[in-house]
């Protein structure tokens, strides 16, 4: 899935999703070189994340594949994902 | 940004001979994916090394034999693209463009993490758009395999169109094929650049869209299924990470550093110091007598300046070993990068990241180590932010001043004090470091934390030794020399008579250059109340270490010195008098703003060395003056005040 492509009305935003659920990204609304170094980690819209964990000071704690990345609570609400379902 | 970009600039043209005698050979690769210990795997080079993102804040180099020729190896920073953001990142990609050198490296290896193999192709898709020699050097095999994640590297090297070379750095596994590739690729030419679809050069974001879906397709054919299972690392992470838990394992862990690098360091530090004070003082002396310069100025020279120097540099070894071994097993284990999850909200507030947090709190036990401790941060300027904060940390060479000054002005009350200098020392932390957020750093915290956190694993000891000799023998070389140079100035000082016709060496403190020196810096002092040339005496000392203030003060009043287990009666009296002449009545005001000035002002010249080799000249030399600025500014403020109030 592009990175250029943005949200219009996804289903919420990673803040708001309860630990366990996966759930796919469909747009990063950040500036552009922020978009790109999340996307280098794999966090560009189309992947699929599970927040394994709230963690200390609001920060999420995500499960991506394999790899475990903390994003912080201002992070997570500029992740716009929707249901797998 | 690519190296793709212009590959006739940045690459060897297909089918051209490598014209080199001596050729470069690069390493790159996201952070924390062993690169460092691979480089100090295949050159014995003890680079830095450990299990945290961006650990690799330096180039290293090193000569690295292959068969038949040997080449010059680079350890170029962290970074997982080759898009500059960072200043780390923009050295890496300017060393591997060849913008800093005469070309550029002939072969590029890649160390990717077989465990997130999708993030460190990203930096194979950028080069494959040129015509470059890369070698896939494939890690964390063990990680991948045991989260079920298969990797074909044969499969892996026909995707990508390059050697792949699986290995394991940290237990020195597969090297020989590694080096073999490599000669191997560079006796080849260059294979052709990876074809790009036309159309996908417009823009940074469709060239990554393009990008990332060549590395879809890469992985489609060269791993297995990913499955999603929780690992130990996840339950571990449960309580570690967990908004309540987290604090209390990061405060204990924290806690638990600090006792070490104090409680531990500390008895082997006197132990050190007796040594040097004692036998080695008493053998120098005897030879020097055998040689007819018992009572000359080398005598004065060789102990008091060279032996009490390198006596310093040598108490700083334990506390060295002792936090760097501390420091190395968090990074290697992995619990760093959870700690600064938890402690990140706090610290941001003054701009610096959650990792930030392990330095300052050694600087209460020790600003010397806590300097080098800023090597956990991976970005520049919080190295430097941090480097400039931690003198303002109190550590414990501080305490002994502050509790005789307490017991001396504030007999009733010296507890309180005392506790009163650490909450002040914590609100200096929290104020420079505001004022330098929203002075000279004011983007510094408004990006976007996002970490990727290591698997745990179990630290090696060979690895752990490495690091902390590496980092050891780094602070011995840089400061070393720094700081006898400094003990050995103020014995001049000392030892060089302006009046009262003594002999060089043999010159009363009242006559010594010294005390002009002292006596025309007090002029700075009497805004603060304590204009007097003993304790501006002291504080000179106190620059070259806080240890020293007692016994200067001691040596200038003729005193007995307390701190060599002498009742500090005579020494009090002698300072109490000095402060109560100068302060003009408000002798406890100016108790207080010594004080002050005291915890703020520069704190030694060993943390001074350890700047210069973490920041270098022009910080530190910044450093020194807000330090300073600080100190005095306080001071009369506290004074007047106090005054004020009296």
């Amino acid at each position: 899935m592009p990175l250029r492509r943005r949200a219009d009305a996804g289903s919420g935003v990673l803040a708001t999703v309860p630990p366990g659920l996966p759930v796919r990204l469909t747009a990063v609304r950040l500036g552009p070189a922020d978009r790109l170094r999340l996307a280098q980690l794999g966090l560009r819209p189309g992947a699929v994340v599970t927040v394994r964990q709230r963690m200390a000071g609001g920060a999420r704690l995500l499960g991506l594949g394999t790899s475990r990345i903390a994003i912080d609570p201002r992070t997570a609400r500029a992740l716009a994902v929707e249901d797998l379902a | 940004m690519s190296v793709g970009a212009a590959p006739a600039c940045h690459g060897d043209a297909p089918g051209a001979p490598l014209d080199r005698t001596l050729a470069d050979v690069a390493l790159i690769g996201a952070p924390n994916v062993g690169k460092s210990t691979l480089f100090n795997a295949l050159t014995g080079g003890r680079r830095s090394v450990g299990n945290w993102p961006g650990t690799t804040v330096e180039v290293g180099r090193a000569a690295w034999s292959l068969p038949g020729r040997s080449v010059t190896l680079l350890d170029l920073p962290g970074a997982y693209s080759l898009d500059a953001r960072s200043p780390d990142e923009r050295l890496t990609r300017e060393l591997v463009a060849g913008e800093l050198a005469a070309a550029p490296p002939a072969v590029v290896v890649v160390v990717a993490d077989a465990a997130n193999l999708a993030r460190s192709l990203y930096l194979v898709a950028q080069l494959r758009e040129a015509s470059r020699r890369v070698v896939v050097a494939l890690s964390m095999l063990d990680v991948a395999h045991r989260r079920g994640v298969t990797v074909r590297p044969p499969a892996l090297a026909a995707a990508l169109g390059v050697p792949v070379v699986a290995l394991d750095p940290r237990r020195r596994a597969g090297l020989a094929p590694l080096i073999e590739a490599v000669a191997a690729a560079l006796a080849a030419a260059p294979p052709a650049a990876r074809a790009v679809p036309p159309g996908m050069g417009e823009d940074e974001l469709s060239r990554a869209d393009e990008r990332f879906a060549w590395i879809d397709a890469t992985l489609t054919t060269a791993t297995g299924a990913v499955p999603v299972r929780p690992t130990a690392t996840d339950r571990v992470d449960r309580w570690v990470t967990a908004p309540l838990a987290g604090p209390l394992i990061f405060l204990a862990v924290m806690w638990a550093v600090f006792q070490l690098t104090t409680t531990v360091a500390v008895p082997i530090q006197g132990a050190l110091g007796s040594l040097f004070d004692g036998p080695v003082t008493t053998g120098a002396e005897r030879v020097l007598t055998a040689v007819g310069l018992g009572g000359s100025w080398v005598r004065g020279f060789v102990v008091d300046g060279l032996i009490a120097g390198v006596g310093m540099v040598l108490t700083f070894v334990p506390l060295m070993i002792i936090m760097f071994a501390l420091l190395a097993l968090l990074e290697d284990s992995g619990y760093l990068a959870r700690g600064a999850v938890v402690a990140d909200r706090l610290l941001r507030a003054v701009g610096l990241p959650g990792k930030a947090f392990l330095p300052l709190v050694v600087g209460f036990g020790c600003n010397v180590p806590a300097i080098s401790a800023t090597r956990v941060l991976p970005g520049a300027r919080h190295r430097i932010m941090t480097a400039l904060l931690v003198p303002f940390t109190s550590c414990s060479a501080r305490l002994t001043v502050y509790v005789l000054v307490a017991a001396t002005f504030f007999p009733a009350h010296a507890g309180s004090v005392v506790f009163a200098m650490y909450v002040t020392s914590i609100l200096l932390i929290l104020l420079v470091g505001l004022a330098l957020r929203r002075t000279l750093w004011r983007t510094v915290g408004t990006e976007p934390f996002v970490l990727d956190l290591p698997a745990y694993q179990r630290p090696t000891l060979r690895l752990t030794a490495s690091v902390t000799w590496a980092r050891v023998k780094g602070f011995l070389q840089t400061a070393g020399g720094m700081i006898v140079g400094a003990v050995t100035l103020v014995w001049l000082l000392q030892a060089i008579p302006l009046r009262g016709g003594a002999a060089f060496g043999h010159v009363a403190p009242e006559d010594s250059l010294f005390a002009a020196v002292a006596r025309a810096l007090a002029v700075l002092f009497a805004p603060l109340g304590f204009g007097d040339w003993h304790t501006t005496g002291a504080l000179v000392v106190g620059f070259v270490a806080k240890e020293a203030v007692i016994s200067s003060w001691a040596q200038t009043y003729a005193a007995a010195d307390p701190t060599g287990g002498h009742a500090p009666a005579d020494l009090q009296h002698h300072v109490h008098a000095a402060f109560a002449a100068s302060a003009g009545g408000a002798t406890a005001a100016a108790a207080c703003a010594f004080l002050v000035f005291l915890l703020a002002y520069t704190p030694c010249v060993a943390t001074v060395a350890a700047q210069l080799r973490e920041i270098g000249a022009r910080w530190t030399a910044f450093g020194i003056g807000l330090q300073l600025t600080v100190a005095w500014t306080l001071g009369v403020a506290v004074f007047h005040v106090g005054r004020w109030l009296a």
